[in-house]
């Protein structure tokens, strides 16, 4: 194989779609905070399974057209292993958040985030927005604006199912 | 030979030229008020809420001059649809006079 042969195939390999896609898959940033009715939340008490944290506020229209559609996939695939997070971006106050929440019978923890909290995992300027973590506690995609469901069928039901079909396999091999 | 080559050409670009003329035609831009739009961060949910409509080639979203600037294939889609889509993502598209 020739020189510039060689560097090609190179730079083939450094940036098949495969490797970016590893690159851009990282751990999130950890933490552990209140939710609004005083129970601790820690991401990490979440590994194993399929983790959205939702990024909110009460006076961000479209973020409360998104929330009964979130609370309907927490009651329909729970069971499944989703959890979703619900992170409310300030400016917000405690009190408009708990007789929010408590309007649509949120069934998912809700926490006062910050500013710095959204940050540390993503700098996209959109709302709402929703960070998918996947089983191993990877970040695997960011989905901004409100979720549709062609995209929690497409990015989100696969990493559901994957657990299902590990099951499905354990049991075969037993 | 050489004018079945000159044939099969200018086939060729009166079917290219056709098919920009009908898609042009297909095309319109309709610019709708977005009443209540005030924060930035939520403006970019009315534009991913559009451009996933089917039929809209292009919408801009400002959220300043409250408006979205849509370019959409008539044949799919019209006004009515588009403000329905503006209106599911929490903000109210305002009607123009006489609507």
């Amino acid at each position: 194989m020739t020189l510039p042969g060689i560097v090609f195939a190179a730079l083939m390999i450094i940036f098949s779609p495969a490797n970016v896609l590893r690159q851009d898959v990282k751990a999130p940033p950890q933490f552990e905070l209140k939710d609004i009715n005083g129970r601790i939340v820690r991401l990490s008490n979440y590994r194993g399974k399929v983790v959205l944290i939702n990024f909110w506020a009460t006076w961000c229209p479209p973020c409360r057209v998104e929330m009964p559609d979130l609370i309907r996939l927490q009651r329909e695939h729970g069971k499944e292993g989703l959890q979703i997070i619900g992170i409310t971006y300030p400016p917000e106050r405690k009190l408009r958040v708990q007789r929010f929440a408590r309007s649509l019978n949120v069934n998912y923890p809700i926490i006062l985030g910050t500013h710095q909290l959204k940050a540390s995992f993503s700098s996209e300027e959109v709302l709402p927005l929703t960070i998918v973590i996947d089983r191993d506690g990877k970040v695997s995609d960011i989905i901004s604006g409100i979720l549709l469901r062609e995209e929690f069928d497409e990015k989100i039901k696969p990493l559901l199912i994957q657990k299902e079909g590990e099951k499905q396999n354990a049991k075969s091999n037993h | 030979m050489r004018s079945r080559i000159t044939n099969l050409v200018v086939s060729s670009v009166l079917v290219l030229t056709l098919g920009v003329i009908t898609a042009a035609a297909f095309t319109k831009t309709v610019t709708i008020k977005v009443d209540g739009m005030k924060c930035a961060k939520c403006s970019g949910a009315v534009t991913k809420a559009l451009k996933a409509t089917e039929g809209v080639e292009d919408a801009q979203v400002n959220h300043e001059k409250g408006e979205a600037v849509i370019k959409y294939d008539d044949q799919k889609l019209n006004e009515d649809k588009l403000r329905e889509v503006i209106n599911g993502t929490g903000f109210k598209a305002v009607a123009e006079k006489g609507q």
